[in-house]
């Protein structure tokens, strides 16, 4: 449960809506910086090639076209099976696995040396949990966009073994840019039926959840994220990164599962 | 521990002989209040009528002592906005010696602003008091007059954002405040997300702050001591006020027990800013609960001659609530017991026994889950101090401190989860002081002392060993009531004034101050969920050195008044967050902190005009406040959000008539050090904004004028009221109070910022009454 996110966000429309604040778009005068690596990989428990993107950060005035990192090698090794993949540059920045083979359990290595400059990432897939159902239900604050409630059984396990979720959320085919994440602390072995906060969604949209099941460091990631987007920390902060080497991005090993459905009037 | 306290015996021994010379003198002893009301006066000035340099000053209990050569004097009891009264005096005369001066008309054209301590010659250096009457004049947002916004009008105090009531003082946090309420810490000083404060000015007598300077019985926070007195209510006869306002309505009733003996207060408040939300369009603003209500009460009675006994409390709440599905509620509960007794005309002594607690309570009811999360911070306290008023030249405070901390860090229970529920943290806080005031010379005022802070945290509670980064190497846990730790900090203080004339001074100072409980906040303003937490193994204890010259000029007799302060202060062990650190959830909270030190200076320049048709002041400050904290910026030292490079204000009150009085504020300040993202890249088809350092921007500067217009209701014959209206941020200037980054809505390649304010052209109007 985000509970810091739900207080922060209450306090802000009542602070936004009670004292009819007055909203503006403004020039500041931000400063350039130094590019620097973006790296972004996934590897999953479904079967097909998995891709790692390299990118470089622009200044925030710059229109946002992010130059794509060519000609860097980039390998991926399953260290449990004991199987290296060296991926192909299919697209500019892109980059694609060949014999890879995602599976829960096991523990992945990423390798990206890009112009001399290597960055390096450990991640764990953990064991799948599937999503049950999907389904939508009126919003208690009423109106007419529904609440999305994606349902699944945390396996039950003693001691602090979290297990740490990671939901996209996609409406008509476009992903959400809410960031969800939660973790098992306080629905251990639970069913959990709790809604999703993502787009506002309208009768006729057709939405895909994924549940993605993540090791500890890119839930870290994931939710870090969450806080450097939602802007309310008096120090927003780069979001903590499970790669080494001075990139941003993350390096992820998840298990998948997904439903969807079109919402009703 | 055993040094310090042998130390303050032995200033005390030194102390002792000048008492002791006073062979051929004889002490007086009385109490001066206002006959009206019989509320006790403080600072009121007792002096020889033909020698003004002999004489002394009421404390907070309205008590004076004076010792003098023998013979016959005439004294003369003084108190501005009050009639000045004769006393005779001799060796042979026994008692009588309590005075109840009558106040001066009010019908009078003039309005006098208080100053009861004269500035020049008293030792206090970076002291500010207000009088309530200046409160109630200064134009502040929704008509809600308030003690903590009228202070950030003053030098060396700034706004922690548009509208609310947090500060900070001479750069330092807005938790490095220590705010009291007869005596009891206020954790929390704000209602409604920060935009009112805690202290309903009704039934408050005197506001005091020290900016980092306080004399020695004051300790525990770095920056400032806000010392507020409620009033004791009225002993002569029953009144009713209160006052109606467009978003809150109070109430106050006071009167005798049994006249001259002892009396009561009571006063009540509640805002109704919810029924604003019940006419919004928006749906979920119109499930919403927004108020808060507060109560202030008072008992005191006299038990004979010599003893006094007081029972205040205060109590408060906030409620905020959204369709039963989420629910914030917050307050402060205080208790003051106090006796006060008379040893003899020389030795005063006040003993308190103090209540304090600040909780939360945040529920959250959705998806078949009901969770409800707790955390409270609660402190008993027992206070003695005596004040010796040992000979003309010397007057002894000395005393001691004991509080227990209790804190519950949050926990989490409801129905659909699994409970988290950590043990109590539980601290104690000893303190033992001593200071003097000793009038060296005609010209030289010196104020020393030194208290002894002694910080014990005690088991019950795990404590975590730390590698560097800040991850868990080891957990230690001690049984409950054993004492894992304790801090000891000598806190010196002393401050001294030479007069260089009759209208001159000049003062230099220098205060360490000690501070074990910290709030540990990420947010842009006060916010009532951030954490207090007592210092541990990791936390240590904060520690600020502070140095100060200034310089003081009365004009016109007293007319105007001008002061320039320059102070450079060092405080070691800052806290703040790591990096996304997550403040909610229950791993260790130590974990997540990063420290350093901060160091701040500045020129405090106040230019005040007390008395008159018009009445005032200008106060203008240069300052620079920085940090360094390991971990952050390359460990190099930057701008603190607290600093605000010049801060300026102006306050003007003109009373036109017998009907009309017209105030006025202006406010301008550099905006403070802020963090905004300086590139932006691409993850997962989203735009992420890239941040390169922390607080290495500035927010735009500030600037806003208010006005307020008092109309003088015709008086009946027990019957007054007035009419106040006011409009907050005159012109309407757009001071932000966030600055956001984003996706241009209307343009896929672009990223836009957009400024958030809050206030602009806040009118109101309120009316108050008192029978």
């Amino acid at each position: 449960m985000s509970l810091h996110k739900t207080t922060n966000f209450f306090l802000l429309i009542v602070l936004l809506a009670a004292f009819s604040a007055c909203k503006k778009v403004i020039k500041v005068d931000l400063n350039s910086s130094l590019a620097r690596y973006v790296v972004q990989g996934n590897v999953t428990d479904v079967a097909g090639t998995y891709t790692v993107t390299i990118t470089k950060t622009i200044n925030f005035d710059q229109d946002n076209i992010f130059p794509a990192v060519s000609g860097a090698m980039v390998v991926i090794t399953d260290a449990t099976a004991g199987v290296t993949d060296t991926l192909a540059e299919t697209l500019p920045g892109n980059y694609t696995t060949h014999v890879l083979v995602g599976t829960p359990g096991h523990t992945y290595k990423l390798y990206v040396n890009a112009a001399n400059n290597v960055f390096t990432a450990t991640s764990t897939m953990p064991p799948l949990v599937t999503l049950d159902s999907l389904y939508t239900k009126p919003s208690p604050f009423g109106g007419s966009h529904p609440q999305l409630v994606p349902v699944y059984t945390d396996p039950a396990l003693v001691g602090v073994h979290y297990h740490y979720y990671h939901f996209m959320e996609y409406k008509n085919d476009t992903a959400s840019d809410n960031v969800i994440v939660r973790n098992d602390a306080l629905i251990n072995g639970r069913v959990v039926n709790q809604p999703i906060g993502g787009d506002q969604l309208s009768p006729g949209d057709s939405v895909a959840v994924y549940l993605e099941c993540i090791d500890s460091s890119v839930y870290q990631y994931y939710s870090t994220l969450q806080q450097t987007n939602n802007q309310n920390s008096a120090t927003p902060a780069n979001p903590l990164t499970n790669l080494t080497g001075g990139a941003l991005g993350y390096f992820s090993a998840h298990t998948s599962s997904v439903k969807s459905l079109i919402v009703r009037p | 521990m055993n040094n310090p306290i042998k130390i303050v015996i032995a200033l005390m021994v030194l102390l002792l002989p000048g008492a002791l010379k006073a062979q051929t003198k004889f002490s007086i002893s009385g109490t001066i209040k206002d006959k009206k009301t019989g509320e006790a006066l403080i600072g009121a000035t007792v002096k020889v009528a033909d020698k003004p340099a002999i004489g002394t000053a009421t404390n907070e209990y309205g008590f004076y002592s004076l010792t003098l050569p023998a013979g016959t004097y005439k004294l003369l009891v003084e108190y501005v906005g009050y009639k000045q009264q004769e006393l005779q005096v001799s060796p042979d005369k026994k008692s009588g010696f309590d005075v109840a001066l009558v106040p001066e008309e009010t019908q009078l054209n003039a309005v006098t602003i208080s100053s009861k301590v004269n500035m020049v010659t008293s030792a206090q250096m970076g002291m500010e008091k207000l009088d309530i009457k200046e409160i109630n004049a200064v134009p502040v947002i929704f008509g809600e007059r308030d003690v903590l916004k009228t202070i950030q009008l003053l030098p060396g105090v700034q706004s922690v954002s548009d509208g609310n009531s947090g500060f900070y003082v001479r750069g330092g946090a807005a938790d490095q405040n220590l705010i009291l309420l007869d005596d009891a810490v206020v954790y929390n000083p704000s209602h409604l997300l920060g935009f009112f404060s805690t202290f309903n000015s009704d039934a408050i007598k005197d506001v005091t702050l020290y900016k980092g300077t306080a004399p020695a019985q004051f300790g525990g926070r770095l920056s400032s001591v806000l010392d507020v007195k409620m009033n004791d209510g009225n002993d002569q006869s029953y009144h009713v006020s209160g006052g109606i306002g467009l978003i809150a309505s109070k109430l106050e009733v006071e009167g005798p027990i049994q006249k001259d003996e002892g009396s009561f207060l009571v006063t009540a408040r509640r805002t109704y800013a919810d029924v604003f939300l019940k006419l919004s369009h928006d749906t979920t603003l119109k499930k919403s609960s927004l108020y808060f209500y507060d109560l202030n009460a008072k008992l005191n009675y006299k038990l004979g001659k010599k003893d006094r006994i007081y029972l205040s409390g205060y109590f408060g709440q906030d409620d905020l609530g959204l369709g039963g599905l989420f629910g914030l509620n917050y307050g402060n509960a205080t208790g003051t017991l106090r006796w006060n007794h008379i040893f003899n005309d020389k030795l005063f002594s006040n003993t308190s026994l103090i209540y304090s607690d600040y909780d939360y309570n945040i529920g959250i009811n959705t998806g078949g889950i009901s969770a409800n999360i707790q955390s409270i911070i609660r402190d008993w306290n027992l206070k003695e101090e005596l004040e010796y008023f040992a000979n003309p030249s010397n007057s002894i405070r000395f005393g001691f401190s004991s509080v227990y901390h209790t804190i519950e860090p949050g926990n989490i229970t409801g129905t659909g989860i699994t409970n988290s529920t950590q043990p109590d943290n539980h601290s104690l806080e000893n303190a033992v002081y001593i200071t003097d005031s000793w009038k060296a010379s005609s010209r030289l005022n010196v104020d020393y002392g030194i208290r002894v802070s002694a910080f014990s945290v005690m088991g019950g509670a795990n404590l975590y060993d730390l590698n560097p980064d800040g991850t868990v190497r080891d957990t230690i846990h001690a049984g409950n009531g054993q004492i894992e730790q304790t801090y000891v900090v000598p806190e010196p203080r002393v401050s001294a004034s030479y007069t260089l004339n009759d209208v001159s001074s000049l003062k230099l100072g220098y205060a360490r101050n000690a501070q074990y409980m910290h709030l540990i906040s990420n947010s842009t303003t006060t916010n009532p969920t951030d954490k207090w937490v007592g210092s541990d193994n990791n936390i240590k204890p904060e520690i600020a050195d502070q140095g100060t010259l200034g310089y003081f000029h009365s004009f016109k007799n007293d007319d105007y008044e001008l002061s320039a302060e320059t102070y450079f202060k060092y405080m070691q062990h800052q806290i703040d967050y790591r990096d996304g650190a997550n403040v909610f959830d229950n791993t260790p909270l130590d974990s997540k902190l990063l420290y350093g030190d901060g160091r701040s200076y500045g020129l405090e320049l106040y230019f005040k005009k007390k008395v008159g048709k018009f009445t005032g002041w200008i106060s203008y400050t240069l300052s620079r406040s920085e940090i360094q904290m390991l971990g952050v910026n390359n460990n190099n030292w930057y701008a603190s959000r607290q600093d605000h490079t010049h801060d300026f204000s102006v306050v003007g009150i003109y009373k036109l008539n017998k009907k009309w009085t017209v105030s006025s504020d202006f406010v301008f300040y550099t905006g403070g050090a802020a963090t905004f993202p300086s590139g932006k890249y691409e993850v997962n088809g989203q735009t992420v904004f890239y941040y390169t350092s922390r607080d290495g921007y500035r927010m735009p500067n500030y600037n806003r004028l208010d006005l307020s217009f008092t109309k003088q209701l015709k008086p009946h014959k027990k019957y007054t009221s007035e009419l106040v209206y006011s409009l907050y941020n005159a012109y309407g200037r757009e001071n932000p109070y966030i600055i956001n980054f984003r996706q241009d809505p209307n343009d896929a390649s672009k990223t836009q910022a957009v400024q958030y304010s809050l206030f602009r052209w806040v009118p109101s109007i309120s009316y108050n009454f008192k029978f």
